[in-house]
This record gives structure tokens, C-alpha cells and sequence, in this order.
């Protein structure tokens, strides 16, 4: 894109929400979508390099809400062969703006895309099927059309979390397009373990007490809601029980924002309208397990397509499914990469590693 | 790999009952990487964790500790309330454990090395005590750090004529965040050790700092923190410690890794460490227990990885030994018939005539045992009442005066904008409409006050119009003599007449 454009303000345009007979009743959330866009706004102001922050359109009118970084430095020679650019899937009820400490670094050296996935952050909130299938498929094919709206011929895709699930389904449906497959910390590889398998270990059984029925009875009644049905219901109370309980977002970024913009972000990312909620819901069962595990489904990815899992050596998503992939796959292609005092918010956590690792699967590309 | 070049300090989360999950991993640490406690800068904990980090700093049997909490949870256990029976005294209970426990002088060594999470109570601010001065400061510390306000009772206890509560409440881990700090949580979560549920959930909050991943196995702990679970239950989680103690040293490379002070023993007791068969009755490791640890350690230290699996299966002996002593019930004749199924319904519906009985007997025993602080204590109590008292009158007379003068300011302005004239000086430096708008609201200053004049006559008018009317209607239905109305101006006597008369007619 020529420089008149990526200095371009950012369009002004919020999605726009629906409105209802109730629009005039006061809000029980304190959230809107505008309060997103400041909130986001804040944090992008950080970013040195060209922004083109903008929504597009796919056929179905959905809006994705998409950034796209450049290196203000170097301009565009033409003689050099264009890089394939980095595109990055945020986790569960996150956004573009949880990468600010990774996308401006990324983009020295070619182009990075970051995005809303549908359903989160300010893209489109449609509803989703309650189908497993069906729900992912919506996911990936969204993907797809943001992708052919932008051209893009092929592309480094990194997925964190539950953008790593819907990274690898995207990967084994557009093979082509996938230069390198890196997912960090993905979520939905493993099975979930049969209660049969447990108690064939004798030994099992004595040390891991089974839980008691209240457990499950009010595991039941948990699964009827969205997963964070809990912040929106709390209305005003809300951007305090996540100043409260995910202190931790605050602390990651606290070199950056010395305020609450971070849970701010997150308040107002998943205080609106539940729609990618409803998907992931429809994707998982119990509490968190994928009801299609990816281990099941990996194989069919391409034995040739490069793929890196990192995993922060801290989080409770188990590397070990990694080194399964790694099993099922063809050794040379696929590794598994520990990155230490990291939490599942690997890049947070540890933004120059995690970068300079990205970094490097990205110069293996070209 | 464990960066141990620069100092780094171990964290304990608070965690009630589950506290015997720290025994466990503190045994493992102590037993596989000695250096790692013994050369640890600082040894903090919260609540539960206290207990622990006190034992190891002061190098206190990591086995009577965990017989000690086991204790306690039986005890709770015994009631039909549990813990929440009036005449279960968790602070005494733990004071007792800890005084019978701690050395006498292990406020020389936890002096500067032992931090302890306490919550002021006049601020809720939380502070990490480090200091004492005596061996009873630091069993007043570790009580502070547990009281659970409402739960373990209602008055705070004090250390260093402070009022403090549960260190939990405000930083259950503490230090967390240095890098360098090894956090250990009893829930499953993001802590370096603690245990790894099966689950792929990606919920997860924070409790104080303490990372609580949303599993069901979590929901349950979090259940049995403050209401004790069975002792073979809190045995399999002193396992379960053990065990994600071992994942964290090799995970980083640290188990066979030799410690600056190789020297040192290798347990703080001094006891065997013995890599014995596992899958067998604790009666053997008695026996093993007699050996002589001249040789075991070494045994320990550089075993190889397939008899690690083996080693995890199993505690230290004489954890071992003292929490299988602990976990067993003493099997007695009224115990027994006590578990009959017609005895426990009796003692159930027997409940609403014996707890009070129960109670009055604890709170006088309490009452007994209150005696020698009550002075001080009740002198607090007032304190506390006192400021609650004067915060109360304070607000409230804040907002009555702020009341009284915002009526008093708004009917001045009112004046003054009566007084004004409609085209002041100052409005002519705005654009016209909003001279126009300034006007119209001092116009509309004026009309509500010339509304209020006319309301005000209006009243009387409907006053005096249903006067007249009243007189009519009194006068055209039943024709009564006149001279008593005028006299009475507007009462309720000729409607009542006038009504009669509608109804009649």
C-alpha cells in the first residue's frame, strides 16, 4: 500500500449495534462499542510503525475488524521479492490490542495482519450454530474471505490459544495457503480422557479422589452459560471483577500503561454481545474440552507444511500434546518449542523471546 | 533450567486445609534439592503456606506438620458442623501445634528470612512481616496470617500490638512476581509448582495473586480449603505435592544437580531417605526406617530415571509414617457406634437441643480462656466502635450541611438571576443564540417563579372555587340553613350532606 494511505486516520466508523426497542433503557454494562475503540485506541497508540487499522467487509456482511503493520523505515523496493506477511489469531476473548508488544517488533522486517476474530474484539458479533462442525467452519471460513479480500497469496499463520484451534483447521482446509503453521499454546489438542481408562490404574483411583456429584451437578449448570456470562451479568460491577480476578493483564502490561487499559480492553471485549462465546461454546464440551481434539485431526495437515508449537513453560496447557503432534507428524517439520517463565500469555510474558523465536521461523520463510 | 545464579525466594499460597499439599512439596524440596531451601534468600507464605514456610525455615520436622494439620482436620471433621461448630477452636488448635512444634529459638533463623503475609486490619493494606523477636511472635504471626475473619472468629488476633487477619485476603502469594520466585499453590493454575489438572479450560482468574485455573478438580479443592476432607484425601494430596515438586526440580534440570552446600544433610530432621519398593504397607517402611542413613542419600540424590517413577510414588518415610499414624482412626467402641446410621440420624435430630447446650459450654470455656485479654480487647472493640461511630456522624453531617447549602446557594442564584438584567455585559461576548438560550433560561428562572406565585394563588382559587361550589351543591341539594357554613367556611360537613343526598336521590 503507498504511504498516503497507511498514514490514513483510522476510520471512524464503530460497528454499529443493533438497535432494539430497549436502546433507550440505560445500560446495565457500562460498554459499547465506542468504549472499545477508545480503549483500543490507547493501546495502538503505542505502535511506532504504519498502522492501516480498518474493517473488512466480507460477502456475508460481516465486518472484520483487521490491522495491518509496516515498516515506516524501509520502503518498499522493487526489486526485492515482497516477504510473505505474518498473520496473527488472537486467543479466546481477546483482540488485536494483546499483541501490542509483539506486532510492531514483527513488523521490521514485512508485513504483519492482525485481526478481530468474528464474533470478538470489534468485528461482527453474529450468532453461531451450536453445531461443533458447523460453528468452526464459520470461524474458518471467515478467515478464508478476509483472506481473499486482502489478497493475500499465502501467509505465516500464528494462532494463540483458541486462534491456534481455528489456525490448524484453517491449515488443513487451505493447505496452500499456509507457509508455516506457528501455534502458540493452542487450545483443543487433546482428548478428552475417558472415565474408563482411569480406572483400569488401580493406583489412579487411591491418589485422585473422584469428585463428588455436587462437582458435576454444578458443573452442569455452569456449561448451560457462556463463559463469561459472569462479567456481563455483573453489569456495573463488571470492569471491577476483572480489574479483580485477571489482575495479571494489568501486571504484564504495566510497562506500557501504567492505568487499567489493558483490563479496560478486555472488560469491553467481552462485556458486548456474546457471539464468539456462543462459537467457542459450541466447539467445547465440559468445561474446556474440544469436542473435535486436534490430535485427532492433525495428521491431515500436509507432512511438508512447517509447523512450530510453543508452549510457555508455566502454563497449564500442556506441552505434551505438542510432542504427540510431533509423533504423529513428520519429525522434520514440526516442533515444539518451551518457552521459560512464560504463561499461557506466552507473548506477553515474554515479548522479546517470544518475538525474536517468531522472528526467526519468519526469516526461515524467506 | 532454574536460574541460580541471583538469590530467589520461595512462595507459599494460602490454601486452609489444603495447606498439606505445601508439607508435601516442602518435603520434596528438602529431600531431592536441599540447596534450594536452605539457600533460598527468602521463604514467604500466606494463611496455610505460613505453616509450612515457618517449618522449613526453622527446620522443623516437615512430618509432624503434616500430622499437625491432619490433626486439626479431624478435629473439624469430628462435628456435625465441622468448622463451624461453636466449640471447634481453630486458633487454639493451631497455636498448640505450633508451640509444640517450633523450636524455641527460631526467631533467630526466621528473622530476615521468613515473610509472612498479614492484612492490616485498620487499612486492609497488606503487610509482609519478616521480623520478630520472639519464638511467640512467630506463632502469632502464622495464627494472624490464618484467622480467617467470621470463620476462625470474630476479635483479630494481634502481633506487635497490631491488629491483623488472613494474609490471603490481600497477597495470597507473596512476592509473585520477582522473577526469581518459586510459587507453590495447591490449585491448579499457573503457579511454578503446583498440580497439572487434565483439563484444557482456558479460564482461569486470579485470587490475590494466586492463579486458579476454572477445572472442576479446582472447584473441589476450593471446597475443601475451608472445610477439611477426608485424611486419606489430604494424604493423597500431600502426595500429590510431593510428586509436582519432583516435575518442577526436573523440569529444570535441578535433581540431580549438585547444590553449593553438598555438605549440608539432607533432610533438616535428619532422618533415612530411603528409595524403597513402593507398593508396599507402611509397616515396612517402619522397619526401613531403622536403617541407618549413611549411604541412602546418595542413593537419593543420583537415582536413576527409571526408579524416579518409582521414588515419586511415595513420600518420605517419616512423613510417611506420621501421617499414616495421623490419618488412622482410632477404632474405638463408641467411635464405631457413633458411625451407626441410627445413632447419627438421633444425634442429627438431636442437633436443635444439643447445640446450644454445646455452645454455651464452649463460649464459657472461651469466655475462661478470653480472660486474660480481654482488657485489651474490649478496649479495641470500643476503639473500633468509636471511629465506626464518628465516620457515621461525620457523613452524616457532611451531607446535611451540603444539603442545606446547596438549597441556601441555589435559591440566592436564583435571586441573583432575578435581579440581573436580561442583556448583562458579559453575554454580549457570545454568538447570539446563545445570548438568546442565556436569556431564555433566566426567563425561565423568572417564570418558574412567577409559576410558583401563580400555583400558589392557584390553590387558593381551587380552594376557594370548591368553597363555592360545596356552598352551591350544599345549598341546591338540601336547602340547609346557610347562616351555620358561612360561619364554617370549608368543612366536611355539607359534602358529607351533599353526598347523602346524591346517594338518597
Amino acid at each position: 500500500m503507498d504511504p498516503a494511505t497507511t498514514t490514513a486516520p483510522m476510520q471512524s466508523d464503530c460497528e454499529t449495534e443493533p438497535s432494539s426497542v430497549w436502546s433507550w433503557w440505560p445500560s446495565w454494562r457500562p460498554t459499547s462499542m465506542s468504549l472499545l475503540k477508545t480503549a483500543e485506541s490507547k493501546i495502538l497508540a503505542c505502535i511506532q510503525n504504519d498502522v492501516w487499522s480498518r474493517f473488512v467487509t466480507l460477502p456475508n456482511r460481516d465486518r472484520i475488524w483487521t490491522l495491518t503493520l509496516t515498516n515506516k523505515g524501509v520502503r518498499k523496493t522493487a526489486e526485492q521479492a515482497p516477504k510473505t506477511p505474518l498473520v496473527m489469531v488472537h486467543g479466546f476473548g481477546g483482540g488485536v490490542g494483546l499483541w501490542i508488544r509483539n506486532i510492531d517488533a514483527l513488523s521490521q522486517s514485512r508485513p504483519v495482519y492482525a485481526f478481530d476474530l468474528l464474533g470478538f474484539g470489534r468485528s461482527s458479533r453474529p450468532s453461531f450454530p451450536s453445531d461443533a462442525t458447523q460453528a468452526e467452519k464459520q470461524f474458518v471460513d471467515s478467515i478464508e474471505q478476509w483472506r481473499e479480500y486482502l489478497g493475500l497469496e499465502n501467509m505465516i499463520l500464528l494462532g494463540h490459544s483458541l486462534g491456534g484451534y481455528l489456525a490448524t483447521s484453517y491449515a488443513i482446509q487451505y493447505p496452500t495457503r499456509v507457509s508455516h503453521l506457528i501455534l502458540v499454546d493452542p487450545w483443543g489438542f487433546p482428548e478428552r480422557p475417558q472415565p474408563q481408562t482411569q480406572e483400569g490404574q488401580g493406583s489412579e483411583v487411591n491418589k485422585r479422589p473422584t469428585l463428588p456429584r455436587w462437582v458435576k451437578v454444578i458443573a452442569a449448570v455452569v456449561s448451560l452459560f457462556n463463559p463469561l456470562a459472569v462479567i456481563r451479568a455483573a453489569g456495573p460491577w463488571g470492569p471491577g471483577l476483572v480489574n479483580r480476578f485477571r489482575p495479571d493483564f494489568k501486571r504484564k502490561f504495566e510497562d506500557l500503561f501504567e492505568d487499567d487499559t489493558m483490563t479496560q480492553y478486555i472488560y469491553h471485549c467481552n462485556a458486548q454481545t456474546p457471539s464468539g462465546e456462543v462459537g467457542f461454546r459450541a466447539m467445547s464440551e465440559s468445561l474446556g474440552w474440544a469436542k473435535n481434539p486436534m490430535l485427532d485431526r492433525v495428521h491431515q495437515l500436509p507432512p511438508s507444511m512447517p509447523l512450530t508449537m510453543l508452549y510457555g513453560a508455566r502454563s497449564w496447557v500442556e506441552s505434551s500434546s505438542g510432542d504427540r503432534v510431533v509423533q504423529i507428524r513428520n519429525q522434520a517439520h514440526t516442533k515444539v518449542l518451551l518457552i521459560d517463565d512464560a504463561s499461557h500469555h506466552v507473548y506477553a510474558d515474554q515479548p522479546e523471546e517470544f518475538n525474536k523465536v517468531v522472528e526467526d521461523i519468519c526469516n526461515s520463510v524467506n | 533450567m532454574f536460574p541460580l545464579d541471583s538469590p530467589w525466594n520461595l512462595s507459599f499460597a494460602g490454601c486452609g486445609f489444603l495447606g498439606i499439599y505445601h508439607v508435601g512439596v516442602a518435603s520434596c524440596l528438602l529431600e531431592q534439592a536441599p540447596f534450594l531451601v536452605y539457600n533460598a534468600r527468602h521463604i514467604y507464605g500466606a494463611s496455610a503456606g505460613a505453616i509450612t514456610a515457618s517449618a522449613l525455615v526453622t527446620g522443623v520436622c516437615l512430618g509432624e506438620t503434616g500430622a499437625g494439620i491432619i490433626d486439626v482436620a479431624k478435629e473439624a471433621r469430628k462435628r456435625f458442623l465441622g468448622p463451624l461448630h461453636p466449640s471447634f477452636n481453630l486458633v487454639k488448635m493451631m497455636r498448640q501445634m505450633l508451640l509444640r512444634t517450633l523450636p524455641a529459638d527460631s526467631h533467630h533463623v526466621a528473622n530476615g528470612r521468613l515473610g509472612i503475609s498479614l492484612t492490616r486490619v485498620i487499612d486492609g493494606e497488606n503487610v509482609l512481616v519478616s521480623h520478630f523477636n520472639n519464638m511467640e511472635e512467630v506463632v502469632q504471626a502464622v495464627v494472624c496470617s490464618a484467622f480467617i475473619p467470621v470463620y476462625s472468629g470474630l476479635i483479630p488476633p494481634t502481633l506487635q500490638g497490631v491488629r491483623y487477619v488472613d494474609g490471603g485476603i490481600t497477597d495470597n502469594l507473596p512476592q509473585y512476581e520477582l522473577k526469581n520466585t518459586i510459587t507453590v499453590s495447591p490449585f491448579s493454575g499457573e503457579s511454578d509448582i503446583c498440580p497439572r489438572d487434565t483439563s484444557t479450560n482456558i479460564h482461569e482468574l486470579r485470587f490475590t495473586n494466586t492463579s486458579i485455573q476454572f477445572t472442576l478438580t479446582n472447584l473441589y479443592r476450593v471446597s475443601k480449603a475451608l472445610f477439611p476432607p477426608d485424611p486419606l484425601v489430604m494424604k493423597a494430596m500431600c502426595k500429590q505435592g510431593y510428586k509436582d515438586g519432583m516435575h518442577f526440580l526436573k523440569r529444570n534440570g535441578l535433581l540431580n544437580f549438585n547444590g553449593p552446600h553438598r555438605d549440608r544433610p539432607l533432610l533438616a530432621n535428619g532422618e533415612a531417605n530411603e528409595d524403597y519398593n513402593d507398593d508396599k504397607e507402611e509397616n515396612k517402611s517402619d522397619q526401613e526406617e531403622e536403617k541407618p542413613d549413611v549411604d541412602q542419600g546418595a542413593v537419593a540424590v543420583y537415582c536413576s530415571t527409571s526408579e524416579e517413577e518409582q521414588f515419586i510414588q511415595h513420600l518420605p518415610p517419616t512423613l510417611h509414617k506420621a501421617l499414616i499414624e495421623a490419618c488412622m482412626e482410632r477404632r474405638s467402641l463408641k467411635q464405631s457406634l457413633s458411625n451407626l446410621l441410627p445413632v447419627r440420624m438421633a444425634s442429627a435430630m438431636m442437633l436443635p437441643y444439643t447445640l446450644p447446650l454445646e455452645s454455651a459450654m464452649s463460649m464459657t470455656l472461651r469466655l475462661l480462656e478470653w480472660l486474660p485479654d480481654i482488657q485489651d480487647d474490649v478496649g479495641w472493640m470500643q476503639e473500633q466502635i468509636l471511629k465506626i461511630l464518628q465516620h457515621v456522624f461525620g457523613q452524616a453531617s457532611k451531607s446535611i450541611t451540603e444539603h442545606v447549602s446547596t438549597r441556601l446557594s441555589w435559591q440566592m442564584e436564583l435571586h441573583h438571576y432575578q435581579s440581573l438584567p436580561s442583556q448583562s455585559s458579559s453575554t454580549s461576548l457570545f454568538p447570539s443564540w446563545v445570548n438568546g438560550r442565556r436569556s431564555s433560561v433566566v426567563d425561565a428562572f423568572v417564570r418558574l417563579n412567577q409559576y410558583k406565585k401563580q400555583l400558589v394563588s392557584g390553590v387558593l382559587c381551587i380552594n376557594m372555587d370548591l368553597q363555592g361550589s360545596f356552598k352551591a351543591g350544599a345549598k341546591s341539594a338540601d336547602q340547609s340553613p346557610p347562616s351555620t357554613l358561612s360561619a364554617e367556611g370549608l368543612t366536611m360537613l355539607p359534602v358529607a350532606d351533599s353526598e347523602e343526598t346524591i346517594s338518597s336521590s
